[in-house]
């Protein structure tokens, strides 16, 4: 260490830096909150899910249900008139390439992804993408991380078939007909960064995470994929 | 305060759910955290705060931690995130002030040998040569010299390659030598 940088290590003795708080009680009393509002979630999820699997074994319950509902951070709604759109890149929308590390810390969601991983991935707050191959197709991996993004995926009936997939603790299969992907930004007001035509979809939700792939696998294949993803 | 025999057996029984044992790990690294989150944020209310969010952020993550990593950098990343968000949002630059008796402090018997170093003037002088470093190489002599960090962990906390912290660490010195010589 040379003379310069020893001084610099005693003037850091000098600093006024206020004594250490004891943060424990602090951070034990958030965390013990946070568990027993997790526990309250996961069983209303769970009443929920039940409800919803009824409901949508009933033809008549479940037109009325897939009108509207969400999954994490995603919204399902179904519209007499679709909102204008055209067909764009599965990222348009979602800003330029970035590496695993700049976009983890840009969306602050690390990745979840248990297969190789390509090279390039888009951010948004809240939000982390990239694009995968399987089966020789595109698809389109976005995972969603608290409320600072979302999704609003707006479709006409009877076109677009929407119907449970047994995948994490809530998922849903959309096949077929037009439908339109809003990706929407929040902080503070509502930010619609792109709207586009959407392909066939998967999107699931496990823990307080939110997963959504895209693209034009069929959806025994998607849930393939989807489960690699997480396993 | 020590840091406890077995961390990576407290990580694991935190990993599992219990708020004992991360209890224990904050005890042993909330010293350091909330000295990273000051240097960085340069307001004790924020950098109280920043460590809090960022313990609590830390349990929240503590699946996703790699058995056998080292902990306290993992931690300190993300203590220098929420600082940082803390010091942007206020719009302001983290100034660093020398306590205001400068004697040593109760239970120092001798001045240290780098203490010694330093007068008054010198002291002053060099306080405010860091002070006016550009922020980006002010907070790695910080965390490097005031925080008592390797130059790995500064790298680890700020997400930047080695190779950057040494440069800018470099190029700090540089400046910082001029007033000092």
């Amino acid at each position: 260490m040379t003379e310069l940088e020893r001084a610099l290590v005693a003037l850091g003795r000098e600093l006024d830096i206020p004594p250490e708080p004891d943060l424990r009680s602090r951070v034990r009393e958030r965390i013990e909150r946070r568990a027993r509002y997790r526990r309250a979630a996961v069983l209303a999820l769970a009443v929920l899910v039940v409800a919803v699997g009824i409901a949508l074994a009933v033809p008549p319950a479940r037109s009325a249900i897939l009108r509207f509902f969400h999954i994490g951070a995603v919204t399902i709604e179904r519209v007499d008139t679709l909102p204008a759109a055209r067909e764009r890149s599965l990222v348009a929308g979602l800003g330029s390439a970035l590496s695993l590390r700049d976009a983890e810390k840009s969306s602050g969601v690390p990745l979840v992804l248990n297969r190789p991983r390509p090279r390039r991935f888009y951010a948004q707050p809240g939000l982390i993408a990239t694009v995968l191959h399987y089966r020789g197709k595109s698809v389109l991996l976005a995972e969603f991380q608290g409320d600072q993004m979302g999704l609003t995926k707006k479709f006409v009936s009877p076109d677009t078939s929407v119907e449970p997939a047994p995948i994490g603790s809530f998922g849903v299969w959309l096949e077929g007909g037009k439908h339109v992907l809003i990706w929407q930004g929040a902080s503070g007001e509502i930010r619609q960064m792109e709207r586009r035509l959407a392909g066939n979809v998967l999107i699931w939700a496990e823990g307080d995470r939110t997963y959504r792939l895209e693209g034009s696998l069929n959806k025994s294949e998607m849930l393939e994929l989807g489960r690699q993803i997480t396993r | 305060m020590g840091r406890p025999l077995d961390e990576s057996d407290l990580i694991g029984r935190a990993q599992r759910g219990d708020t004992h044992a991360y209890e224990e790990l904050v005890y042993a690294h909330q010293g350091i955290a909330f000295r990273t989150a000051y240097l960085i944020a340069g307001n004790a209310a924020d950098a109280e705060d920043a460590a809090q969010d960022a313990f609590v952020k830390a349990w929240r993550a503590l699946g996703r931690f790699r058995e056998g990593a080292p902990f306290r950098p993992w931690l300190l990343q993300i203590v220098a995130n929420e600082a940082r968000n803390r010091r942007r949002s206020a719009g302001r630059r983290a100034h660093l002030a020398l306590r205001a008796a400068t004697e040593q402090p109760s239970g120092d018997a001798a001045p240290s040998p780098e203490a010694s170093l330093l007068s008054a003037e010198l002291r002053d002088t060099l306080l405010a040569a860091v002070n006016e470093l550009p922020e980006d190489q002010r907070t790695v002599i910080a965390l490097r010299f005031f925080a008592g960090l390797s130059e790995h962990e500064v790298a680890e906390a700020l997400g930047l390659p080695e190779g950057t912290v040494k440069s800018r660490s470099a190029r700090a010195l540089e400046r910082l030598r001029e007033p000092y010589d």
